[in-house]
């Protein structure tokens, strides 16, 4: 019997496997990011509102 | 170990060695399989993210009952962390299922007892996240997800035995494939130590994000805090 020639589907599982977790990790680095700036502004507008 | 940036940077740099290795073993270890062909390397992360997906809200149920117990708000951060991740390896483990499903069924989907209950449990913890948008006091929201997460655990158990209790055509690794399953293959060493070596890969994986996940929270937190201060001054 041959062996089914299925490397496009092999791609396009690999392309799954590593490109859902990226885009995960990327929405990651996006809220860090938002977080961060979120956060600086908070710390200037408290110290503003002590002094 | 969530608040030290020394353990999340080893452990980032593990996770990254371990992967590298783990998708060499898939690619130039493991041999080709004759009646699928090259597809079947698909099946070493498939199980993997699969496996995650389950232990991830293995882990929630846990932290839903520690939560309950003690009150303790860490648990809370890890009980939804690990639904987020979870959700995340159990899509992949569906697509990427989905994707050997073509060649070796004959179609992309099909409403199979594994796939419907797979189906269902990701649902389940889709309306976990739902529940925890529509909460705005945090204790409350924290007492409702852990209850959720406890109760919506039933689906983990029944996902995991619906191949072994119902005829179904999807193979079981762990035991042997009933009389329906279609895409079954003799597993050689090789490719037993590949698995293997992926769940455990992903394991490791899933505790790196878990880690680092809980650390974001932690600095949503932070940013809430601050504000609720700020509006209350």
């Amino acid at each position: 019997m041959d062996t089914p020639d299925t490397f496009n589907y092999l791609l396009l599982g690999y392309a799954v496997l590593f490109g859902l977790p990226f885009l995960y990790l990327l929405s990651w680095w996006f809220r860090r990011r938002n977080l961060q700036r979120d956060l600086e502004l908070l710390q200037t507008l408290n110290d503003e509102q002590k002094k | 170990m969530f608040k030290s940036d020394r353990v999340a940077q080893i452990l980032n740099l593990v996770t990254a060695g371990l992967l590298l290795v783990a998708t060499a073993m898939v690619f130039f270890y493991a041999p080709t399989e004759v009646t699928m062909g090259a597809v079947q390397r698909v099946f070493y992360f498939h199980v993997a993210a699969a496996w995650v997906g389950l232990a991830a809200f293995m882990v929630t149920f846990v932290a839903g009952l520690v939560y309950l117990r003690t009150g303790k708000h860490l648990w809370d951060q890890i009980g939804h962390a690990s639904v987020e991740i979870g959700l995340v390896f159990t899509v992949m483990g569906a697509a990427s299922g989905s994707i050997w499903a073509r060649p070796a069924w004959n179609t992309w989907w099909t409403w199979d007892p594994r796939l419907t209950t797979y189906t269902i449990m990701a649902l389940i913890y889709v309306a976990y996240l739902m529940l925890r948008q529509g909460l705005d006091d945090p204790d409350r929201r924290a007492r409702f997800a852990a209850i959720y997460g406890i109760v919506g655990f039933i689906s983990v158990p029944i996902t995991f035995f619906s191949i072994r209790i119902w005829r179904t055509i999807h193979p079981v690794v762990v035991g042997g494939s009933g009389d329906a399953a279609q895409g079954t293959f003799h597993m050689t060493s090789p490719m037993l130590q590949t698995m293997l070596f992926s769940v455990f890969t992903f394991s490791v994986v899933y505790v790196c994000l878990l880690v680092n996940r809980v650390r974001l929270e932690d600095l949503a937190e932070r940013v809430e805090q601050l504000k609720v201060r700020m509006l209350s001054a």
